[in-house]
């Protein structure tokens, strides 16, 4: 009986070890299991659904041409909203499976960098669909964790610079950011680029409403008795819209020059006046000259519209970008090791320094797992084809003119930065 | 001074009228059938929705805007009909002479399941139609633009306040729920039909709920997420007032209102934990609330 227990606990060892252990290349899969994190209910579901949105399209695009490399392609999605120890849970639970070799996980930057040791620990491949913030890969040590789609440090730069040539005269400078890391970064990003770029500019208010507000009032009435030359928002999905809705009537759209940081997401949802500074954190606008130029893009736009009933939204470009960017690494992977299945490893290890031509640019993943994606900026202007303000007098900054070195300290770097740095750059109105 | 002290004073106004929609109902309730319904949030949010609905309808089929006020009346008058009734006859009254342990878990159970019917009927974008606050306009108040409808709901606020008073005070219901207020027994065995006004009393509660999310609705917006926030802010209000005290919950709302205003104003960084704070400092001093009072516990 003793022996029977210890041959059944070391049994149970072994399958345990087996798991954890990466599986050898091997033959094709019948199906290739892959985790998407996003937020598919709650305040965020505005962000996160048309990520879901995005993947599914692409994803009966790839199995329609037959999967990745011949394998279909099937999407195990994982709700976010539920909090990071229920996420901690799902990665965990859909890692033991070695089916789903690659996790695209996940929005919530307090999710990625939740999940980031864990993806390090159980070596698994792990996509930053969205993972704004620059502390996911400060170290320059991960191995399994990769983000395309870039981060805050060259996001949040790329509006001070463009606010500096359309509006040299700021003077005063309001934030009204959610109040968890990527409203608090964001704001740090943006004071310290303005700072170095332009020092004599004065912060005269920060407010970081709960993330989920529904009523800005108070913060509006706040700003307006300010009177900022410039409010500058990273607020997103509905405490967007809602900001904007509250905020417009009120004049605050014509009393100061505002910036939304994630305001195309919301362009073809509310009236957004003309010349407000809108952005797509990275060059994800389907609608610019690059994503006009590229037949591919045109028919995502499309097929999304006809879909979901809408234009995708950068975040909608980002989830396709980043599962273009895991097809890309099967295929490299794959050309690497003699056209057998790849590993977990393996494609890891493709994803490492690799450039990806993407719906809307190139993606070229540095040696520090972080993509270098460029940055488009412009102000909202009425478009003569479509019924809604599309984004114009635009500028695309390289993805690495705006990137410290990868093992700089972000915040450092930019401190470093003289105000005659914003004359190297392109200018408003140079990108069409 | 004027310029910061006057839009501080409305916006305090403004936050405080928003804030007392979301709790005078969860009060009232309290003040009747001694439930603490966690569910109120969620019927605030089913008004916001249903309000949404219809004016975005209106908006649709290019009626006249001026049927949107009818329609924020309507919306919190068709949710207080079909769920006062049904939930109050289903799973509250269950809960009569039980534990506030029990009233609570199956009060959170009926929220999550309506937070679920949410996202199944609206989706999870937010729904949004501000025909009666481009309708009422602006004006310029203290050097800042305010809306006309931020106005608007503070007198709904008072309007409110008053017509419950009154209902409460000058009416046959009103005097037969005070009875049912004062002993729930007594009043049985002089026979008031009290299960008749627990349902009144209940759908009451709903109708109030309803009412605060439709009319808050053209402002904010409604989205998924609204229920829960709504029922955080409702307790606290409740709790300062003292539970089940109308003018209690009115004189609450002022105070929060006013904490949070400060903290925007000067202290940003405390903003969300300003209720929360004033709720501590009332509760240290007056642990029944402002105009709650110690009451004998029956064994």
């Amino acid at each position: 009986m003793m022996k029977f227990k210890v041959g059944l606990t070391a049994l149970a060892f072994a399958a345990g070890l087996a798991s954890m252990m990466p599986a050898a290349a091997q033959e094709k899969p019948s199906s290739l299991g892959l985790g998407i994190f996003t937020f598919t209910s709650g305040p965020a579901a505005a962000y996160g659904m048309p990520g879901k949105n995005a993947a599914d399209l692409m994803i009966d695009d790839f199995n329609a041409k037959g999967g990745i490399e011949g394998v279909p392609v099937k999407p195990i999605y994982v709700d976010e909203a539920q909090g990071a120890q229920g996420v901690i849970a799902e990665y965990r639970r859909l890692a033991g499976d070695p089916k789903n070799q690659v996790m695209v996980a996940a929005l919530s930057s307090a999710n990625c960098l939740a999940l980031a040791p864990i993806a390090e620990q159980l070596q698994v491949p792990t996509v930053g669909w969205n993972c704004d913030t620059h502390q996911l890969l400060i170290d320059g040590k991960s191995k399994y964790v990769f983000r395309p789609n870039g981060n805050t440090i060259p996001e949040f730069i790329a509006y001070a610079i463009y606010l500096l040539d359309r509006k040299p005269d700021v003077k005063t400078v309001a934030i009204i950011n959610p109040d968890y890391a990527f409203g608090h970064d964001g704001a740090n990003i943006f004071k310290a680029a303005l700072k170095a770029l332009k020092p004599d500019i004065q912060i005269v208010a920060e407010l970081y409403p709960k993330m989920g507000s529904p009523n800005y009032q108070t913060e509006i009435s706040r700003l307006a008795t300010m009177h900022p030359d410039v409010v500058f928002s990273n607020l997103w999905g509905a405490d967007l819209e809602n900001f904007v809705r509250q905020a417009t009537p009120r004049g605050l759209f014509t009393s100061s020059q505002v910036i939304l940081a994630l305001g195309e997401t919301i362009l073809q949802r509310v009236p957004l006046p003309d010349g407000v500074i809108v952005g797509v954190l990275g060059d994800g606008w389907w609608m610019s000259p690059d994503a006009k130029a590229n037949a591919e893009t045109a028919k995502f736009a499309e097929d999304y519209k006809a879909r979901f009933g809408e234009y995708p939204v950068f975040p909608s470009i980002k989830m396709a970008n980043a599962l273009i960017y895991v097809k890309a690494a099967y295929k490299a992977a794959m050309q690497k090791n003699g056209g057998k299945w790849p590993t977990r490893t393996e494609i890891a290890d493709a994803m490492k320094g690799s450039t990806v031509a993407t719906l809307t640019g190139t993606t070229h993943t540095r040696a520090d797992n972080d993509g270098l994606v460029d940055q488009i900026v412009g102000v909202t202007v009425k478009s003569a084809d479509k019924p809604f303000p599309v984004i114009g007098d635009m500028v695309r900054y390289k993805g690495d003119s705006l990137m410290p070195k990868a093992d700089q300290d972000p915040i450092a770097w930019i401190s470093t930065l003289k105000p005659e740095f914003v004359k190297t750059l392109p200018k408003p109105g140079s990108y069409k | 001074m004027s310029n910061t002290v006057i839009p501080l004073l409305l916006d305090s106004l403004a936050s405080a009228a928003l804030i007392f929609f979301a709790a005078v109902g969860l009060t009232l309730v309290f003040s009747v059938l001694r439930v603490l319904n966690v569910a109120h949030g969620s019927l605030y949010s089913i008004g916001a929705y249903v309000a949404a609905s219809i004016c975005l309808f209106i908006a649709s089929r290019q009626l006249s805007p001026y049927l949107s006020f009818v329609a924020l009346l309507f919306s919190a008058v068709f949710v207080a009909a079909i769920l006062g009734p049904l939930i109050e006859r289903t799973l509250i009254r269950w809960t009569y002479g039980k534990s506030e342990a029990v009233q609570i878990l199956i009060t959170f159970g009926l929220f999550l399941m309506l937070e679920d019917l949410q996202r199944m009927v609206f989706g999870v974008q937010s729904l949004y139609e501000d025909a009666p606050v481009r309708l009422l306009g602006t004006s310029q108040i203290g050097g800042v633009v305010y809306l006309n409808y931020q106005i608007f709901l503070i007198g709904m606020a008072v309007l409110v306040v008053i017509g419950l008073r009154m209902l409460i005070r000058h009416t046959r219901l009103g005097r037969l729920i005070t009875a049912v207020v004062a002993d729930r027994e007594m009043a049985q065995s002089i026979g008031i039909d009290t299960n008749r006004i627990f349902i009144l009393a209940f759908s009451l509660g709903v109708f109030l709920a309803a009412l605060g999310g439709a009319l808050a609705m053209p402002t904010s917006g409604v989205a998924p997420g609204l229920g829960a926030d709504t029922m955080v802010l409702a307790f606290a209000v409740a709790a300062i007032g003292g539970l089940g005290q109308i003018e209690g919950a009115a004189v609450a709302a002022l105070i929060v209102g006013l904490a949070r205003v400060l903290a925007i104003y000067f202290v940003p960084s405390l903003d969300a934990v300003a209720p929360y704070a004033a709720m501590l400092v009332v509760l240290l001093i007056r642990p029944y609330g402002l105009f709650g009072a110690v009451t004998a516990r029956r064994i």
